[in-house]
């Protein structure tokens, strides 16, 4: 009876597992309103994120690209409306949510007491089933970092940008289902945010990584982006391919796009 | 300038380091003189019972001669052990009594025709009742020595004093000696129990503002952990912490207090063990429990109040109303039996959890297991209170959003307090 038991719950989240796998909606946002006493920091915000696409949300500061993240990665809950994470709502089932995806927000820290390598080890934890998953995703992240021996000095010592790359690492090193990136280039110079975008881009492309992310810099989810929604005052006031967007608007880039959806708006 | 002008505004400050201090000496200092008053009272209003198994003209000299500044009752011909003097001090109310012993007038009369070298002796017997600092003041019998020996001849009285200890009588303990002894070493623990909880509160609310100062919570919450787990960790990790800090300073305090009592002559051999007065395992056992207990409710109010915090200034800031509930009973019972105190202050100082472990460190050097279960039981209850709260709290948003706004509620208006 006991053996049944064990192998019906394990058949139960196989399945699950190949019904996440196979979805081909990694997130699902309806009618999201979020409200901070008086101010409205999401008014009925929805947009759908695909399985393997990197999605931008772009606005300027306060439109409400941060609290829509902090949704979806089950820190803030929706006044109203929902949100789906590969068919799990964020709501009823968070901690399910929370095993699928990472979350780097835009102002990041890490344990200014542990060194860099300290810090990787205590996250791979988390995700890691085995010793040797562990440290085969500890050494992939120390790749991504770009450190070097750095990594055995405390992160106190770290320059922002090494932090950043640092924290960037983290995020990818477990391959999450999700992977919600809030400003992920923030405080990197031109060459180290070159070499985080590629890294999101291969992550994408050779691990089935789906990438939310948001940014104040157009030109940047330009490049990144498969597709984006332009936020404004908790709203999407535009939604599609940057290439798309440029030539329905006829922009030259998607500043010119948002200034003149703004402006329309 | 710019300093004071920081530290004066800073409105957390200002409650937790000023206005708290205002208040709770005063407290303290009315709850003590409360305490003197009571003690000196009931000195006065006690019955010291004489049995006179002399029956002389020398032992009604006596009896006269204490009848004048004492409450006495008389009783006569009572051959004294543990049950008679027990009862008898039940019968008359009393925790002090003077036994004139047969030939004690032949004493009196050979001492002052005969040889001065001759003393007569009473047998005083005192009743313990704990430790107290001022419940042992009211003590006549050192009083009335030195008076009768002035009225009469240098020498002529002594007193034999015995302790009766759980029912017990102990020939050869002075009870005034005992309990300043036991005073020095238990004073030790409402000490150690001040600072072991004001260390582990500061670690605790430093560890819940340090996520939030250094960016770190936001990650946390993301991970795929129960939060209660994340909540039980940041509770061991200080208890861990404030445990090593404990023992260290227990080591520590031990070596002082060795030092201090090896330069005192022994006071007569007295073996505390001896007597039952160190606490038996069972006691150790619950006073450990009642420590532990105390501790994780004091935790978990430090993460729930820094938890309000933004950073570790301000989580430092908050715990300082905490700190009340610590030193009040501390102080309070550091000098008082709580039995003293006026029916008011006794449940006030049996709501505050932090009393306990120094109300059950008295209860089980006394045997009292009752009490120190009781107390167990009871902070037991308030600490699975305070975590079932943190833990919704941490469950929920508010972790991150939560914020004390002094000025806020000054103005009754609320302001956001979240950046989107």
């Amino acid at each position: 009876m006991q053996k049944i038991l064990i192998i019906v719950i394990v058949l139960c989240t196989k399945l699950v597992d190949w019904r996440i796998k196979n979805m081909s909606v990694a997130v699902e946002a309806a009618d999201v309103v979020k409200v901070f006493g008086e101010i409205r920091a999401l008014d009925g915000l929805s947009f759908t994120v695909e399985t393997g696409e990197i999605f931008g949300l772009i606005g300027p500061n306060g439109a409400g690209k941060t609290t829509a993240l902090r949704v979806v990665s089950t820190l803030l809950l929706p006044t109203a409306g929902s949100v789906n994470v590969f068919g799990l709502d964020v709501v009823d089932r968070a901690s399910n949510v929370r095993q699928i995806i990472t979350y780097l927000p835009e102002e990041a820290g890490a344990y200014r007491n542990l060194s860099g390598w300290e810090y990787l080890e205590f996250m791979a934890r988390f995700s890691a089933k085995s010793k040797d998953e562990s440290r085969g995703m500890i050494k992939e992240a120390a790749e991504i970092t770009g450190l070097g021996e750095r990594l055995k000095d405390k992160t106190k010592g770290y320059s922002k940008g090494m932090k950043r790359r640092l924290l960037v690492a983290r995020a990818l090193m477990n391959k999450p289902r999700l992977s919600v990136l809030d400003e992920p280039t923030s405080g990197l110079d031109v060459l180290h945010a070159y070499h985080v975008r590629d890294i999101i881009k291969r992550y994408v492309k050779e691990h089935d990584v789906t990438v939310l992310l948001s940014s104040h810099n157009m030109l940047e989810v330009e490049h990144l982006c498969d597709r984006v929604a332009l936020l404004n005052k908790g709203k999407i006031v535009a939604l599609g391919n940057p290439q798309e967007l440029k030539e329905k608007y006829e922009s030259a880039n998607l500043e010119e796009v948002f200034a003149k959806v703004v402006k329309l708006a | 300038m710019k300093e004071l002008k920081e530290l004066i505004r800073d409105p957390k400050i200002l409650l937790g380091m000023i206005v708290v201090p205002l208040i709770m000496f005063p407290v303290l200092g009315g709850v003590m003189s409360y305490s003197v008053q009571s003690a000196q009272e009931r000195a006065q209003r006690a019955t010291l019972l004489v049995v006179n198994n002399d029956e002389g003209n020398w032992s009604d000299f006596l009896i006269n001669f204490l009848n004048v500044s004492a409450r006495i009752s008389v009783e006569s011909n009572i051959v004294l052990d543990n049950d008679t003097a027990m009862e008898l001090l039940a019968e008359y109310n009393s925790t002090q009594l003077l036994e004139i012993p047969m030939g004690f007038g032949e004493n009196m009369i050979e001492h002052v025709n005969v040889n001065p070298n001759v003393t007569a002796a009473v047998k005083f017997y005192g009743v313990f009742v704990g430790v107290s600092i001022f419940e042992n003041m009211g003590s006549p019998i050192d009083r009335f020595v030195y008076d009768f020996n002035r009225l009469l001849a240098p020498d002529v009285l002594k007193a034999e004093k015995s302790t009766i200890i759980k029912g017990e009588i102990i020939s050869g303990v002075d009870p005034a000696t005992l309990s300043s002894i036991l005073f020095s070493q238990t004073i030790a623990l409402p000490i150690t129990i001040m600072i072991l909880l004001t260390y582990s509160i500061q670690i605790a609310a430093t560890s819940v503002a340090m996520e939030k100062e250094e960016k770190t919570l936001e990650t946390l919450l993301t991970l795929p952990m129960d939060r209660l787990s994340i909540l039980a960790g940041k509770l061991s990790g200080s208890i861990f912490v404030a445990g090593v800090g404990a023992l260290a300073y227990m080591i520590g305090y031990n070596y002082m207090l060795g030092a201090v009592t090896s330069a005192i002559p022994a006071e007569a051999g007295i073996d505390l063990a001896a007597l039952g007065l160190v606490p038996s395992l069972l006691g150790y056992l619950l006073l450990g429990i009642s420590l532990f207990v105390a501790l994780l409710s004091a935790l978990a109010l430090a993460v729930i109040l820094s938890a309000f915090a933004e950073d570790v200034r301000g989580a430092q800031s908050l715990v300082g109303f905490i700190y009340p509930l610590i030193f009040l009973p501390s102080f309070a019972l550091m000098y008082v039996d709580i039995g003293t105190l006026p029916f008011a202050f006794k449940i006030v100082l049996y709501a505050i959890p932090f009393s306990h472990p120094t109300i059950a460190s008295r209860a089980v050097i006394m045997g009292d297991y009752l009490t120190a279960a009781f107390g167990i039981v009871y902070v037991s209850a308030f600490t699975i209170g305070v975590m079932y709260a943190a833990s919704r709290f941490f469950a929920t948003e508010k972790i991150l959003t939560a914020k004390l706004k002094f000025k806020g509620l000054r103005r009754r208006r609320k302001t956001p307090v979240e950046e989107f």
